[in-house]
């Protein structure tokens, strides 16, 4: 308990993990458990909407926060919306400029060099946590494997900038995802080989490059102890636990490989999306 | 003709055992087979009996069966050299913008994925091609990369910025775009935007070639046959959904969607009289069951197609032969209809 009030405390949260760790379902739960303890809270889909918006329970995700839950809102990072927010709102381009060519020209850009459009998805989730609105916002981030560009992206443009609004805004993104204080990485993982090896390898580099630290390491799907031995004869019962026993060996190899983090059961029975984040909201100590 | 094989799907649902085992089941029905794969496990290697995997088509322990990995780091530098003249692929290989878009453009890795697969389609040598599709956005990004990349090098908004031809080297951009370039470079504070003009005109020599090449790749994904692979889980449901509703054109139907870790249907109804751990154990395992059940016919209802069916084992395959049975023990997996063995091959022994 003491710990999740630490780990709410910051103003981000970006959940991250290997393809089919359940990121989604994790950003869901976490944005559910942080309202119910009275937060008004930002999930934003960074990368994948459909994943948050099916976890939210909603047909699709905005650009525009849509209201999920009592304490949840949620929206989609749109990079053409947030590019010419960018432009408007933050650049503070004066009224006279011939607004939709440079539009254009930024959109262009931002289609063509990754760095741009890392920044602005990255930099849509500092500016809504500037914005003093939200008292957390859980991103659901992109994978593992391209998390780093992401984090990486606010230093990468402000080493391309000579000077000027857009590398103190960039500056200024760093210094907030960098702040343990203020934000945090979610790694969400499996007790199985690929994703334990990739996990690890990654926290490896989070450690290395500090652009923005681990707050939790969550592994997901865990079967408890059957609590039994495994019956003699035939059947169904035999069966189910002699899977059950040897699922539960093989986590327990891997998990022995990890950190140690919070661990959350397989759910058993789980039809619907939103379902899962329910259950899941509930299993988080 | 070589027949191809895409297994596709998102990620964590076993795509990469699935196409190894339909490997070893085309390879056994007498196909020269390969399989492409993206990120194998250890273990997997080991079971084909391979010590490392590269770009190059290596032999495994079954007799018939290659297997090579998709690198996608190193295919824009091939793409650069293949399609844009010497003098612009110098200048692309050391454009810090080029790099950015190699390691970080979505669709990239996919394309450049998808061109090592046509590359090895091209060389007419293999029967079957078993193509471990890489899960980038959910797997879908794999079948809509050729049109994306095309996009890329030809869009609109690059055509807008550096006119509607190509035009020499010192006129970089058209006269429409150039002063939208001064006030975003003002804004920008530098010549930034300049520099990447100059990088996206480089980019456009690259236009022909890329087109031409990502046309022969769609129609390739046309050819193939899509083998979805999924779990009964909400997430990895939704993204299968996907591949029978978003491909585009260029990629047609799926043939078939598989349903892995299944657990035996029967346990749905399985209750034991006794109390205890284990009775509850089966409690929790029969919920499951019944709602793979449902999942797999509302699944079939809704897109009119009859799913197959690959029970859950608790170990990876570790050997051939837990390969060869992992297909066997399929159910309604149509290895006829996915082209990976022929009607009248001599099937496995």
């Amino acid at each position: 308990m003491l710990r999740w009030l630490g780990v709410f405390e910051r103003r981000v949260l970006i959940v991250t993990g290997k393809g089919g760790t359940g990121r989604s379902a994790v950003s869901a739960a976490l944005a559910i458990k942080a309202a119910r303890q009275g937060q008004r809270v930002l999930a934003v889909a960074m990368t994948d909407v459909l994943g948050l918006a099916l976890h939210l329970g909603v047909p699709q995700l905005e650009y525009k926060p849509v209201q999920t839950r009592p304490g949840v809102w949620a929206l989609a990072i749109d990079r053409t919306a947030a590019l010419d927010e960018y432009i408007h709102l933050q650049l503070h381009l004066p009224r006279a400029a011939p607004l939709k060519p440079v539009a254009r020209t930024f959109s262009a850009l931002a289609d063509t060099v990754p760095g741009i459009r890392d920044a602005v998805t990255i930099g849509k989730i500092c500016w809504e946590a500037w914005s003093d609105e939200w008292d957390l916002i859980i991103a659901d981030g992109p994978p593992l494997g391209q998390i780093d560009s992401y984090l990486r992206a606010p230093e990468a443009i402000a080493a391309l900038v000579p000077s000027g609004r857009v590398q103190e805004q960039a500056a200024a993104m760093e210094e907030l995802l960098a702040d343990p204080n203020e934000s945090g990485l979610i790694v969400t993982t499996l007790a199985e080989e690929l994703p334990t090896l990739e996990t690890n390898e990654n926290l490896a580099l989070f450690d290395e490059r500090q652009s923005c630290q681990v707050a939790e390491v969550m592994v997901n799907g865990l079967l408890a102890e059957l609590g039994a031995e495994v019956p003699l004869g035939q059947g169904p019962l035999r069966d189910a636990a002699v899977l059950h026993q040897q699922l539960h060996e093989g986590q327990q190899k891997w998990l022995s490989e990890l950190p140690q983090g919070i661990q959350l059961p397989y759910l058993f029975g789980m039809l619907t999306a939103p379902e899962v984040a329910a259950r899941l909201s509930e299993e988080l100590p | 003709m070589t027949r191809t094989i895409l297994v596709a799907g998102s990620g964590g649902v076993g795509k990469t055992t699935l196409s190894a085992a339909l490997g070893v089941a085309a390879a056994r029905s007498g196909a020269k087979t390969l399989v492409l794969t993206v990120d194998p496990a250890r273990r997997l290697a080991d079971a084909l009996g391979m010590e490392q995997l590269g770009n190059v088509p290596t032999e495994t322990n079954q007799e018939g069966l290659s297997a090579a990995m998709l690198d996608a780091s190193a295919a824009w530098d091939a793409l650069v050299d293949r399609h844009a003249p010497p003098d612009v692929a110098e200048r692309l290989h050391a454009s810090p913008y080029f790099r950015a878009i190699a390691d970080r453009f979505p669709a990239g890795q996919s394309y450049a994925a998808c061109e090592q697969m046509a590359d090895h389609i091209d060389e007419r040598f293999w029967d079957v091609v078993v193509v471990d599709t890489p899960p980038a956005e959910g797997g879908i990004d794999f079948f809509l990369a050729p049109g994306r990349v095309r996009r890329l090098v030809g869009g609109r908004l690059l055509r807008w910025l550096t006119g509607a031809s190509l035009p020499g080297r010192r006129r970089l951009y058209s006269f429409t775009a150039r002063p939208a370039l001064r006030m975003a470079d003002a804004i920008v504070g530098g010549p930034l935007l300049e520099e990447v003009a100059e990088f996206l005109l480089d980019l456009r020599a690259l236009y022909d070639g890329v087109t031409r090449r990502a046309r022969q790749i769609e129609r390739q994904l046309k050819r193939a046959k899509t083998l979805v692979v999924t779990t009964a889980h909400p997430s990895p449901l939704a993204e299968a959904t996907r591949f029978f509703t978003e491909l585009p054109d260029a990629a047609g139907k799926p043939t078939s969607v598989a349903f892995n870790r299944a657990l035996p249907p029967d346990w749905a109804a399985a209750s034991s009289t006794d109390s205890g751990p284990l009775a509850e154990n089966l409690k929790r395992w029969a919920s499951e069951s019944q709602r793979q059940l449902d999942a797999r016919e509302a699944f079939g209802a809704q897109h009119r197609v009859e799913p197959a069916v690959i029970p859950w084992v608790a170990e990876a395959p570790t050997s051939l032969s837990q390969l060869g049975q992992l297909v066997r023990s399929a159910q309604g997996l149509d290895l006829e209809a996915l082209g990976a063995v022929l009607a009248h091959s001599p099937g496995p022994p």
